[in-house]
């Protein structure tokens, strides 16, 4: 029943052409009625939105960074020498990575199935994708619990029964950050495989390609770009996981513990410094991520077109 | 008989695009399956290439039946109108990719690719991305690729559609010509009547799901076998309530022959060296009338004149 879209695709393609071309018309005239602006309200409004930007990001992080760094690089060591900190970090990088690679396979798929066929329910699942950037992680955490705890979820107790532990350990976090980072990969792949459109596929196909041979030779490097950037994306977002992890995960230090609720606990337990420390790592890998992502875009959208 | 379709039907939802199909494409030649847009002729032609299936009826191609072979197992060449192009690939890697699927050795590969980028005059951009070629050298290295796994038939879907008039033409004669060099049986789609008469030495003409007729140009042009195939292949107007080519009525301001229509020139237009003149009839008809401009003159009609209209010798009318 999965019928190809080509047809559909160009038209899409036509009409989204034409919209880019409104939107930088638009654009323009916007430009230059900020040329036409009396020079004392647009100094005012940049004013404003940097004033903003400055109390709401740059002011807190800063502050972050200058009480990580108050006596120099001890507190970082202390931090650093933690065995619980050093346990936290790891865990989150493994369940961050298992998550990452799991979204992957996952978003990739959908997005192919998504794009290349029509099937009854399409609209539904493409809304469904969306559902993770508006529930709160902390109902998703609390969601999974209810499915799978050891005691009276639906499938718990007989996965319990059979050796796996889901809730409370390694399985459990995984899901959940699975879960809240799920659209970032698939609303990366899914434009530009609707502007790759089938055609290079459908010339594979024709010259001799099996489906998996069309897939590693034709469209993986037509994605590679949106690949790599809903990956840094994924990524980023998985390390910092907070709520629904916190609920899954049971919060014991030196097991379940990941780094951003040792932040917390260790704040509430006095230890600022070691706080301050492990917010400033987690800080660091977003901004080692946005980077990445800022050097890869240009390129991924220019340079290889 | 290289590519034997029987029976095939093919709907999209309510929309009939092939009824009941049945055609015979010969071995070595260069068929053009030709009709207007939403005709069926493209999805004719993906059926048999596997990219799109049938919902009844059988594909063979060289006696083997292909109604459920996937596109891959088919051995066919396919020519988009839009390219498809590898953007990532180099022109020499585009060439290459059907030999590389079918793990030949990389000597034979190269060997292979050297000899059709020469084939297709593209060997000096060899190591170029399709984004820096222009729109007929893509589609000459389209079917470069196309050419390269030595297809049993190569499937060419409004090949050069996207083209502008002139570059158009000269593929066109450029695909002539390589046919007549490599002799692979060759199916190519269009919408261009001058374009299927020029190339094509035999022509199946599509509308609305059906095959209106099969045949050579010249058969097809002198014997249409109805009002459609007759008004697509070219000009047409009406005299004496039949349909007959502009330029295969005689003129003359007397009444020599017997029988002549009788009637006045309303308009009369001259474009370059030939001119056309409409004709009122006392009974009613418009008929159009197409001579040289030099017959005009020696006619010495002009609008208002009375005139006579007769079939020349050997006309076709319908």
């Amino acid at each position: 029943m999965a019928r190809r879209l080509s047809e559909r695709q160009r038209e899409r393609g036509t009409s989204s052409g034409a919209g880019r071309e409104r939107r930088s018309r638009r654009a323009q005239r916007a430009s230059a009625a900020v040329g036409r602006r009396n020079p004392a309200l647009t100094w005012g409004l940049r004013v404003l939105v940097v004033g903003y930007l400055l109390m709401l990001v740059l002011w807190p992080s800063w502050y972050v960074v200058q009480h990580t760094f108050a006596d120099g690089l001890t507190g970082l060591r202390t931090a650093l020498q933690d065995p619980d900190v050093q346990h936290a970090l790891v865990l989150t990088l493994e369940v961050s990575v298992a998550a990452v690679l799991i979204n992957l396979v996952f978003g990739v798929g959908v997005s192919l199935l998504l794009v290349r066929y029509d099937f009854w329910g399409k609209r539904a699942l493409s809304a469904l994708i969306d559902l993770p950037l508006s529930v709160s992680p902390v109902v998703v955490g609390l969601a999974l619990v209810l499915v799978y705890n050891g005691r009276y979820g639906w499938f718990g107790p007989w996965l319990e029964a059979h050796g796996v532990q889901i809730i409370f350990a390694r399985p459990g976090m995984i899901m959940a950050t699975c879960f809240v980072a799920l659209p970032l990969i698939i609303r990366e792949v899914v434009p530009v495989l609707e502007e790759l459109g089938d055609d290079q596929e459908q010339a594979a196909r024709s010259l001799g390609a099996s489906g998996w041979q069309t897939f590693w030779r034709i469209t993986v490097p037509g994605i590679r770009w949106a690949i790599v950037y809903g990956v840094v994306l994924s990524l980023a977002r998985s390390l910092g996981e907070f709520g629904a992890v916190k609920v899954v995960a049971g919060n014991v230090a030196g097991q379940t513990q990941t780094a951003t609720v040792v932040v917390q606990q260790k704040y509430q337990n006095f230890e600022q410094a070691t706080a301050y420390s492990v917010s400033f790592l987690l800080a660091f890998a977003a901004v080692l991520c946005l980077i990445v992502v800022a050097l890869l875009r240009p390129k991924g959208v220019e340079g290889k077109r | 008989m290289s590519i034997e379709v029987k029976n095939v039907n093919k709907r999209f939802g309510d929309f009939v695009a092939l009824d009941d199909v049945s055609v015979s494409l010969p071995t070595g030649q260069l068929t053009a399956l030709l009709g207007p847009s939403g005709g069926g002729k493209s999805t004719l032609l993906r059926i048999i290439a596997g990219l799109d299936s049938a919902d009844s009826g059988t594909v063979s191609i060289e006696g083997v039946d292909a109604t459920h072979l996937p596109p891959q197992k088919r051995n066919i060449g396919f020519v988009f109108q839009h390219y498809a192009a590898f953007k990532h690939m180099t022109v020499a890697k585009n060439v290459a990719f059907g030999l590389e699927i079918r793990k030949k050795p990389k000597p034979e590969v190269e060997r292979k690719v050297a000899e059709l980028l020469d084939l297709v005059h593209l060997s000096q951009f060899a190591g170029r991305l399709p984004a820096q070629l222009s729109g007929g050298q893509r589609q000459r290295m389209a079917l470069a690729r196309a050419l390269a796994v030595e297809p049993t038939v190569l499937l060419l879907d409004e090949p050069f559609g996207a083209l502008d008039a002139k570059v158009r033409k000269e593929l066109r004669d450029w695909l002539r010509r390589l046919h007549d060099e490599v002799h692979v049986t060759t199916v190519f789609v269009t919408h261009d009547q001058e374009e299927a008469l020029e190339v094509a030495d035999e022509i199946v003409v599509i509308n609305q799901g059906r095959v209106e007729q099969v045949g050579a140009p010249d058969a097809l042009y002198d014997a249409p076998a109805n009002d459609f195939v007759m008004s697509f292949l070219g000009d047409v107007t009406t005299l004496g309530g039949q349909l007959i080519r502009p330029h295969d009525i005689e003129l003359d301001v007397l009444p020599g022959e017997p029988g002549a229509v009788e009637g006045v020139v309303s308009r009369m237009l001259r474009i370059g060296f030939e001119v056309r003149v409409t004709v009122l009839t006392d009974n009613g008809e418009v008929v159009t009338v197409e001579l040289t401009r030099t017959h005009a003159r020696r006619l010495g009609i002009a609008e208002g004149t009375t005139v006579y209209m007769s079939a020349v010798m050997g006309a076709t009318r319908v």
